[in-house]
């Protein structure tokens, strides 16, 4: 249930940066921008409903599906959020600093040029885009794979929208209480670490399914002091891949992830380096 | 000892026996609730567990050590097929009840 509503959170938060960025934009009066605010919201509206779409697809693939088409099914959706998720997080530190511009420039041409329909279909994707993959991510964490969806989880998706709008109003307060560059890099860690444990999951799914090797079937019990069985433990484990009783591939899967993210971070900050140098 | 070593072999090796030849135990889960707690099942051996959700709400039988997640709806039941095991105790548990646990005993 946590973990689901992290992942709401951070996703919501997301796509209501893009709102707002864009919302602010056009209801800024020096612009005379207001006839695009339709199109935006329409945009808003478009994008859940490809969102909601997909997120029936998958729990209706759930149901036709039956037996070992579904366990297959279910560990390629585990193994696609895991790989969404690292995809998710270098995109933003990618594109998260020239976010506002990008748009902004993008607004301006539409202006311009008196069309809205623009405005309608960039929203229109990335609400999509964050939906669909709050819609995958859910599904990786166990949500709707029993072909229904129960009361709980849809209680903790309200809690993390919640939660995402009091964010949202406290980080437009302008960084007197935290800033948008803390949350991301707060964030991103966490995602990381979620990414690692979906990755375990998948993994176990395979090695289940006996399409990979355990190398070694326990290498350590660790139970007695974080036993991944109990309500804490087994939130730890979903958080961030951690296992009482690793087998030897499990350990080797998680060394070369977390190499392969490491190298990857290194790459991802040293242009911005350069630029503070320049 | 070499008994042991063996059966798991013999098990093991061809590993694809059908689902419908093993040794089966049922497990109603019900809105957090489990029956029984406790399965005792044979060491060395492929087995198969039964699961029924008999409440209202989704359960999970969840085992990280067996690598087992099975998500199943009110009303729903499936089944899980368990590698040979290792005579021991292996825990598992209702991932969207968490109070719900249980333990396969192997002897």
């Amino acid at each position: 249930m946590g973990q689901v509503m992290f992942i709401v959170w951070r996703e919501s938060v997301e796509a209501l940066l893009v709102v707002g960025i864009l919302h602010a934009w056009l209801a800024n009066p020096d612009h005379g921008a207001k006839r695009g605010l339709p199109y935006l919201w329409a945009g808003v509206a478009l994008g859940i409903a490809a969102a909601v779409g997909l997120g029936a697809a998958l729990v209706g693939f759930t149901e036709v599906l039956s037996g070992d088409a579904q366990d297959y099914f279910q560990t390629a959706m585990v193994l696609v959020a895991c790989a969404l998720i690292v995809q998710m997080v270098f995109w933003m530190k990618r594109n998260g600093r020239t976010l506002k511009r990008d748009m902004e420039s993008s607004l301006q041409k539409n202006h311009d040029q008196g069309t809205w329909w623009g405005v309608l279909v960039l929203v229109a994707l990335a609400i999509a885009r964050e939906g669909s993959e709050t819609a995958i991510f859910l599904y990786g964490l166990g949500f709707g794979q029993g072909g229904s969806v129960p009361a709980s989880m849809w209680l903790a998706v309200a809690i993390g929208f919640v939660l995402a709008l009091l964010t949202f109003w406290l980080l437009q307060l302008g960084g007197k209480i935290f800033s948008w560059r803390l949350f991301f890099r707060v964030t991103e860690i966490m995602l990381l670490f979620l990414a690692a444990g979906l990755l375990e999951s998948g993994l176990d799914r395979l090695i289940s399914l006996e399409l990979v090797p355990t190398l070694v079937d326990q290498l350590w019990d660790t139970s007695a002091i974080l036993d991944d069985a109990s309500p804490f433990g087994s939130l730890v484990a979903t958080l961030t891949g951690y296992r009482a009783h690793p087998s030897g591939m499990n350990l080797l899967v998680y060394a070369v992830y977390w190499l392969f993210m490491w190298v990857l971070l290194k790459r991802a900050s040293a242009p911005a380096k350069q630029v503070k140098a320049a | 000892m070499t008994a042991v070593v063996v059966t798991l072999f013999a098990l093991g090796g061809p590993s694809l026996a059908r689902a419908d030849d093993l040794p089966t135990f049922k497990l109603e889960m019900n809105n957090g609730k489990l029956n029984p707690v406790r399965i005792e099942v044979p060491a060395g051996k492929r087995i198969k567990i039964e699961v029924h959700n008999t409440g209202t709400n989704a359960v999970e039988f969840e085992s990280l050590q067996l690598r087992k997640e099975k998500v199943l709806a009110p009303g729903a039941q499936s089944f899980v097929v368990i590698a040979p095991l290792q005579p021991g105790e292996y825990k598992f548990f209702d991932d969207f009840h968490q109070q719900a646990q249980g333990v396969i005993v192997a002897r």
